[in-house]
């Protein structure tokens, strides 16, 4: 049914009101043919027929006029916001304009509100991703910091791990040097004795001398640049060696020592001696240390590649929970320098690891406690070189060919006493002098074959002696021994330069060849 | 001679500067102001070609940001000669409407002339869009451009291309 024609009038009076429409009809070609309505609103009044209506309606351009169609919020140049409906008829098309202003400004305010709101979120977003970038960010170089904390946490408790591991490790062979010059110089002591007592000191000397060494390779440990120095060696002579260094101090205490080495065990290997005899001072070391009754034995055992070492004793004992903080705080690679039964283990482990072998510890409270190390090594052909003696013997090459005389000048008696030993057994005649400016005047006055020269000595001193004999016109050998480190200049003075503790077999070699 | 004059649509998602670079391009101003388009703004602007003796007048239809056309959208784009399309270079999800908006265009109008304009470049710690980003589909459009409404830089270029692009389009078309 129709609305009321009262109703239908009322609507389209309104309707006109608000949309104020404004018609035109165009041909196939836009041009103006007639139009309707009001068309100032929509800046469009003054249009002429004929005209091409894509010049003051831009957005006709492109438009077909073949279909209807409406187009809603169009906003012209100048700023009238229009609804587009068009009508084709017959080749000619009707388009109707009206006024969209208000429903647009309704939409614009929703639309503008919603699309701030968008923004909004897009930007808190993308602060929170920052944020959390930030946070992350902050979290890492937190973790670094921790990082490097503990770094330097553990790298000063490795340092004074380290003191109390080398204290620890020279303490051995120094009371093996203590007690048997004691030994040696007590009335009463056999020459057979005293021949073994300074061969057990100058061994453990090289020994202490190796450590030195060693703890140069300590300082690298960490940053893996310890070489292991392999070379053939003679198990039992090693095994003879801590039983000579460690039964007296078992000894002492009233302890019993054995040492035993399998048959199987080669005569010669092919290892790094200097560690392995590290090891086996401070497994040794630690035994009789620790032990109160009984005693401590040392076994030696071959297995498809591996010595086996085994030190037991009927000391204490170590706790289970003991064992496990040794072995933590050695594969921590830190540890507080523990006192007591752990520390020997630590060194040992680090030094087993450096071989690349393995320590198995076996102890209970109580029952004593047997550690074995096995390490990987090459059993040597028979016959090979096995190690130097410490104290040369004099032989064919460092003996004088005819009576040769040298002068030590040196204010140290022992060493004096020491090359007067060596050189008197090679043929040698010796003058000697405490003083450089003595020496000098002696020197010009014997003119002896060759001058040895302490650099640190009363007088004008060794360097500036060997320049005044040079001046002085003495022109045979000088040779400095010296505990001193000496400048490039320095040793120009000297024809050769041997720095203490120098081995004496090659200073007696080089005596030789220069006197020759 | 009647100068050319040809239909171009400027289609993106909302608030990435289309109504900027138009108005920067008409009146050589900007404003920092947002006022979101409802509907199409309709400008015209006419841009010379002394190399080709022409005059090329461009009826300008900046559409309504969006990220998908709806059938209101769709009909403004009837009888397009060319299309400006721009997304915001602080917001990478604008680049991917672009393609969704360029996908729809082809399935319903067919392949047009078009030039991109990531735009908003003078605000650089902000930026989004890598370079490799760019390029990449600085390759599939043919034309891209690193814009700013803000200081000008490029809008010109960008417009002036397409307004090229068109007239080779059409010369070529017959
Ligand atoms: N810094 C900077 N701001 C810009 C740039 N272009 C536009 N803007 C700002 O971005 C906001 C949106 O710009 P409009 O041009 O309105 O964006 P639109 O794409 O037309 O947005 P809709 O009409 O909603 O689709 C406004 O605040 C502008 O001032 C530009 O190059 N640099
Ligand atoms: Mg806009």
């Amino acid at each position: 049914m129709d609305l009321p024609p009262k109703v239908v009038s009322y609507l389209q009076d309104e309707f006109l009101e608000e949309a104020r429409p404004f018609c035109f009809l165009i041909d196939g070609d836009y041009r103006l043919v007639d139009s309707w309505g009001q068309s100032d609103w929509c800046g469009l009044s003054g249009i002429r027929p004929a005209v091409d209506m894509r010049e003051p309606a831009p957005f006709l351009v492109g438009m077909p006029i073949s279909a209807v169609q409406k187009f809603e919020f169009i906003e012209m140049p100048g700023r009238a916001i229009v609804t587009m409906h068009v009508i084709p008829d017959n080749g000619q098309c009707y388009v109707v304009l009206l006024d969209a202003r208000r429903e647009h400004a309704s939409i614009q305010s929703k639309q503008q509100s919603v699309n701030e709101l968008r923004l909004m979120h897009g930007r808190q977003h993308k602060l929170i991703a920052r944020q959390r970038d930030l946070i992350s960010e902050l979290v890492e170089a937190k973790s670094e910091l921790d990082h490097h904390r503990r770094e330097a946490e553990r790298i000063s408790a490795n340092k004074s791990r380290f003191i109390a591991m080398m204290s620890h490790e020279f303490r051995t062979p120094l009371a093996s040097i203590i007690n048997y010059a004691e030994l040696a110089g007590e009335s009463g002591t056999s020459s057979n004795e005293i021949q073994k007592s300074i061969e057990t000191i100058s061994r453990s000397a090289m020994h202490l001398t190796s450590l030195v060494e060693a703890v140069l390779d300590d300082a690298s440990l960490d940053a893996g640049q310890v070489e292991l120095l392999e070379h053939d060696f003679e198990i039992v002579g090693l095994l003879n060696d801590m039983a000579a260094m460690m039964a007296p101090m078992a000894a002492e205490k009233g302890l019993s020592f054995a040492a035993y080495a399998d048959p199987d065990v080669p005569k010669t290997v092919y290892a790094d001696e200097v560690r392995l005899r590290q090891i086996l001072i401070n497994l040794l070391g630690n035994a009789v240390k620790f032990t109160v009754e009984g005693g401590v034995k040392l076994t030696a055992t071959y297995n498809d590649g591996r010595l086996v070492v085994t030190v037991s004793d009927t000391g204490p004992g170590i706790s289970i929970e003991d064992q496990e903080r040794v072995f933590q705080a050695f594969e921590r690679g830190r540890g507080r320098a523990e006192t007591g039964a752990g520390l020997g283990l630590t060194i040992t482990l680090r030094l087993v690891e450096l071989m690349r072998g393995e320590v198995s510890l076996d102890s209970m409270p109580g029952e004593g406690c047997t550690v074995s190390v096995h390490i990987p090594v090459m059993a040597a052909e028979e016959g090979s070189t096995s190690s130097v003696p410490v104290l040369p013997l004099p032989g064919e090459e460092t003996i004088a060919a005819m009576p040769l005389s040298v002068l030590i000048c040196d204010d140290d008696e022992d060493m004096v006493t020491l090359v007067e030993h060596y050189l008197h057994r090679s043929g040698y005649g010796l003058i000697t002098s405490s003083d450089s400016s003595e020496a000098i005047a002696k020197t010009l006055k014997f003119d002896p074959d060759l001058v040895l020269m302490d650099c640190n000595v009363p007088g004008v001193g060794g360097v500036v002696a060997a320049r005044v004999l040079r001046e002085q016109g003495y022109s045979k050998p000088i040779v400095a021994l010296t505990a001193s480190k000496l400048s490039d200049e320095q040793k120009s003075a000297f024809t050769r330069f041997f720095r203490k503790p120098a081995s004496m077999q090659k200073l007696l070699t080089e005596i030789k060849r220069l006197t020759h | 001679m009647t100068p050319l004059t040809s239909k171009v649509c400027v289609v993106g998602d909302f608030a990435v500067g289309k109504t900027s670079v138009v108005e920067r391009f008409v009146t050589n101003h900007f404003s920092e102001e947002y006022l979101s388009t409802v509907g199409v703004k309709i400008d015209t602007k006419e841009i010379d070609f002394p190399t080709l003796g022409m005059t090329h007048k461009l009826v300008i239809w900046d559409v309504a940001g969006t990220e998908e056309f709806g059938a209101r959208e769709m009909a403004y784009l009837r009888g397009a000669s060319g299309y400006i399309y721009v997304a915001d270079g602080t917001r990478a999800a604008t680049l991917k409407a672009i393609e969704r908006l360029h996908k729809q265009i082809l399935e319903a109008y067919g392949a047009a002339p078009g030039v991109l304009l990531v735009n908003k470049r003078d605000l650089e710690p902000d930026w989004e869009v890598s370079d490799e980003r760019f390029d990449a589909i600085a390759t599939r459009f043919g034309n891209a451009y690193r814009t700013s409404a803000k200081t000008g830089d490029d809008v010109d270029q960008a417009i002036t291309r397409l307004a090229e692009l068109i007239i080779d389009n059409d010369m070529r078309g017959g």
